[in-house]
């Protein structure tokens, strides 16, 4: 027979194709070693899907420790900076692929989730609506908080959101661009739901305001946000370096920040103003915050603050930037405070002693996931006592 | 309104209307323009001499959520199809075992390209302005994820299940070793990160993606199914879903430049340059892979490469950003005349380092030798009559010591690497258009192969001074660096790579290798 083949005529099932491919093969497989990757070392005891799908990927030479090519960049940026290098960042590494996402996710685990995320939701939304639960909200709560401040807040993530973008360019591992594209896409996904939260009460309450341009206005001009405004712009455009990034944004800013106004303002005190709409959406958001939790500190704890040749230097390392990233953090939770002004107080819950006491959670929360495990020493009380002069 | 009549509207309009209520993606999607806000410092880290407008806008209208809800319907199908009936049928086992090697080379690398493609992406996604195309770039992102993960699964899928699980199993580290790599990294790693991100857009979506990608994803899933093997295609299809998004962000990328002076400077010399570049190395390998590395033939690479290449991508699709001001590339023509034999050229050296390899290579049958003389009239003088002579004199028995290389050197062919492209060549013997040309830059010699690299490499050599395999096993015997390289397999002394793929045949060991004695030396050196 010919060896062309025409007609889409498969291998597989063409009889006549099939049976001169079986006569080709070996009646023994070739080679015993089945695993890919075999010669890694695992995080856990065996090699996963997910080290499989993942590791080794990028084509680094070794001299960007953990590479296992050899040689240089085949074509630089113009002028002759290479195609990834040691000096994007000041954190040292005997091995930057060493990073694993501790919930092993790759694509098609992580987008699973997300997507039965977004089929509850849809389900949610709907149960929410015909059930006429919106009557129940707070109407200054509604307008003003949800339509204005949340709106604003959302800001915050997008910015966030974008800081990752060269941060999925410039880092040297794999793993670390894979978990860094998808705390990026975490980001930009809560920033939405913010929008979907606001296009939904529009839909429920004629001339609830879905636009944009009030949150907007408030994140660019207002006070509340001006010290957080001014530190997602910091770590989004103004620094180069991506580990630093990572550890503004998820190991300084988000876990105190971006914490206090999730859980301790939004989500805390939205049912003391009937509503059960926004903590519906900060959960999906905490979610992400404590699986951003598991890969930033698998990142800075478990592997550079624990690199048996760069540890010391790396802890000092990121001492000095929880220095410079941590008073820029204070004064926007200092601004922050001022929303409590705009709402009606209630007593035990958005007064000053239960505000001290939420920012109590979040800084003991944040002493103990990320100060203590570099032994940054930090006296949260006066901290807080800094943040609560902002009290209007 | 006043706060209190809300609520009263609210509640009116709920008791004429209780159905329920959602909020589609699109409608959050229409927003997202309005994401961004101006500051002093917002610009990007990646320059550009491009200016990209900030209006631009992006056609899916993808959110995060329906992003994932989207790619995982689809992952649900395709990892459907392999866990369960291909597995069943035990389809990895059917495949024809020259497809088998091919899927070896062409997994891994297409991985290489999806994966600096995360990296690519990450970088328009900064250098762009507009929300809705900074989103469109973050969806790239995600999906070459996807691709990374998915072209991984299919050589983790061959390794668990199929015939010869070498190199499938370990592609990542010894890819390194041969003389395709480099150049793959030029293509497919560098060239997608590494310079203006316009024109690293350029070099990703609009030449890789909507000239190369094409075929290599798509006719590549023809000659698996000729060839028994169905697992390519479930996973090589479901990557092509994505990639019609890809092809449109690098569509945007050109509206959103388009009215930008330097686009009409630079555009097409950015484009002339990028397609050179993209298929200086794809044109031969992409033929040689397919041609070389299968048992059935689907079409002449020729057919496939004017179909897809010419008149699809250099008429069809350039033709659309005609308005824009875009051009069909000036290489076009030359890279034409070498579709047809640059990659009968480079499988000779490719069969001729096959220890390098991480993959099993086999010579032409009598029966392939004429589909290529049919196809390729002339073709058994210049390639077909020296393979015989190779076969005569054991090139695939392990105990006759012989390796094709040594015909190279016996016969006073040297074998040159492009400087730029970091694809072999050999001027003195070859139909292709190569011709040697040797510069000397930073007290060093560097050799190319055409007129098109080596403007290139005029106006910026610091770019591509990148050594190659000559320079770094200069002095070294073979089986050090086979070893060094680990090209063996778990038995410790079968090397990975064979000169055939006969099941009856000896496999090659370390030893003899050994016996051989080849060492390498630097053929610049002897000029
Ligand atoms: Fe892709
Ligand atoms: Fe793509």
């Amino acid at each position: 027979m010919s060896i062309e083949v025409s007609g889409g005529r498969r291998g597989l099932t063409d009889p006549v194709l099939a049976a001169e491919i079986m006569a080709a093969i070996p009646d023994q497989p070739l080679e015993t070693q089945r695993k890919m990757n075999y010669f890694m070392t695992p995080r856990g005891k065996r090699i996963n899907e997910y080290e499989v799908l993942c590791c080794y990927t990028q084509p680094t030479p070794d001299w960007i420790p953990g590479g296992l090519d050899w040689g240089d960049w085949t074509q630089k940026f113009h002028g002759g900076r290479p195609s990834w290098s040691n000096e994007s960042t000041e954190m040292r590494s005997s091995d930057w692929l060493k990073h694993r996402d501790p919930a092993f996710r790759w694509h098609a685990l992580y987008v699973k989730d997300k997507a039965e995320e977004w089929r509850y939701t849809d389900r949610f939304l709907k149960a929410y609506s015909a059930d006429g639960h919106v009557r129940s909200m707070d109407p200054v709560w509604r307008d003003e908080v949800l339509g204005d401040y949340l709106g604003a807040f959302g800001f915050s993530e997008y910015g966030l959101f974008n800081s990752h973008s060269s941060v999925v360019r410039d880092c040297l591992g794999d793993t670390l661009r894979m978990s860094s594209a998808m705390i990026g896409l975490d980001k930009v996904d809560n920033a939405q739901m913010i929008q979907i939260e606001r296009t939904f009460l529009a839909k429920l309450v004629p001339g609830f305001p879905e636009s944009t341009d009030i949150p907007k206005n408030e994140w660019t001009k207002g006070v509340i946000f001006k010290g957080s405004r001014e530190v997602v712009q910091q770590i989004w455009q103004e620094t180069y370096d991506w580990n630093e990034i990572l550890f503004s944004g998820h190991m300084i800013y988000d876990p105190l920040f971006g914490q206090f106004v999730r859980r301790e303002f939004f989500s805390r005190l939205s049912s003391y103003y009937g509503d059960t709409l926004t903590p519906f959406f900060i959960n999906q958001m905490q979610l992400y915050f404590s699986q951003t939790k598991g890969i930033t500190t698998d990142m800075f704890h478990t592997c550079l603050a624990a690199d048996e040749q760069f540890g010391d230097y790396n802890i000092r390392l990121m001492r000095a930037w929880a220095d410079k990233w941590l008073p820029r953090t204070i004064t926007s939770l200092k601004d922050f405070m001022g929303i409590f002004s705009k709402i009606p107080e209630i007593k035990g819950v958005s007064d000053k002693p239960a505000i001290e006491a939420a920012l109590g959670r979040v800084f003991d929360d944040w002493k103990h996931d990320f100060a203590d495990p570099i032994g940054y020493k930090v006296d949260t009380a006066a901290l807080i006592k800094t943040v609560l002069t902002g009290l209007k | 309104m006043a706060i209190s009549a809300a609520t009263k509207a609210a509640t009116d309009a709920l008791a004429v209307n209780r159905a329920p209520v959602s909020v589609g993606a699109q409608e959050v999607h229409r927003w997202m323009q309005s994401f961004t806000w101006d500051f002093e410092k917002n610009r990007t880290k990646y320059s550009t001499k491009y200016k990209m407008a900030n209006d631009t806008k992006e056609q899916f209208k993808l959110i995060a959520k329906e992003y994932a809800r989207m790619e995982s319907v689809k992952d649900e199908r395709q990892f459907g199809s392999l866990q369960d009936v291909l597995t069943r049928v035990d389809a990895a086992n059917r495949v024809h075992p020259k497809w088998n090697e091919s899927m070896k080379v062409i997994s891994n690398f297409l991985e290489v390209g999806e994966y600096n493609a995360i990296a690519a992406t990450g970088m328009l996604w900064d250098s762009a302005t507009a929300p809705e195309q900074k989103n469109g770039y973050l969806g790239q992102v995600m999906d070459e994820i996807r691709h990374t993960n998915q072209c991984g699964y299919i050589n983790y899928y061959f390794a668990k299940q199929g015939q010869d699980a070498a190199g499938h199993n370990d592609a990542r580290r010894t890819r390194a070793i041969g003389p395709l790599w480099k150049g793959m990294k030029r293509v497919f790693s560098d060239g997608f990160i590494s310079g203006d991100a316009v024109e690293c857009s350029i070099n990703l979506q609009l030449v890789g993606e909507a000239c190369f990608t094409n075929p290599l994803i798509v006719a590549v899933t023809e000659w698996a199914s000729a060839n028994g093997d169905e697992m390519t295609p479930t996973v090589f299809l479901s990557i092509e879903t994505d990639e019609l998004r890809h092809m449109a962000n690098g569509y945007q990328t050109v509206v959103s430049i388009a009215n930008d002076e330097a686009a009409s400077k630079y555009l097409n010399t950015d484009l002339n340059n990028a397609f050179w570049t993209q298929q200086k190395y794809f044109t031969p390998v992409l033929g040689m892979m397919f041609e070389y590395g299968s048992h059935f033939k689907v079409e002449p690479w020729v057919k496939t490469w004017n179909r897809w290449v010419y008149e699809d991508w250099g008429g069809i699709w350039i033709g659309r950003l005609g308005k824009y001001g875009v051009q069909s590339p000036a290489s076009l023509r030359d890279a034409k005349k070498d579709a047809y034999w640059a990659h009968h050229d480079l499988f000779m050296i490719a069969y001729a380092l096959w220890p390098t390899g991480f993959f099993r290579v086999t010579l032409p049958t009598a029966e392939e030798a004429e589909w290529y003389e049919a196809n390729y009239p002339g073709w058994y003088d210049m390639y077909g009559k020296v393979y015989d002579e190779w076969r005569a004199r054991g090139c695939e028995d392990p105990d006759s010591g012989f390796l094709p290389l040594q015909w190279f050197i016996e016969n006073n062919h040297p074998i040159y690497i492009d400087r730029v492209s970091q694809v072999p060549f050999c001027p003195s013997y070859c139909k292709g258009a190569s011709t040697l040309r040797v510069l000397e830059y930073n007290g060093k010699k560097h050799s190319f192969s055409d007129q098109w690299g080596e403007r290139m490499w005029l106006s910026e050599p610091e770019r591509y001074e990148c050594q190659n395999i000559w320079e770094q096993y200069e002095g070294r015997e073979l089986s050090e660096v086979i070893t060094e390289g680990h090209g063996l397999r778990s038995d410790g002394k079968t090397l990975i790579s064979q000169p055939h793929t006969n099941k009856d045949g000896k496999m090659w060991t370390l030893d003899d290798i050994k016996k051989i004695n080849c060492v390498f030396s630097d053929p610049l050196k002897a000029l």
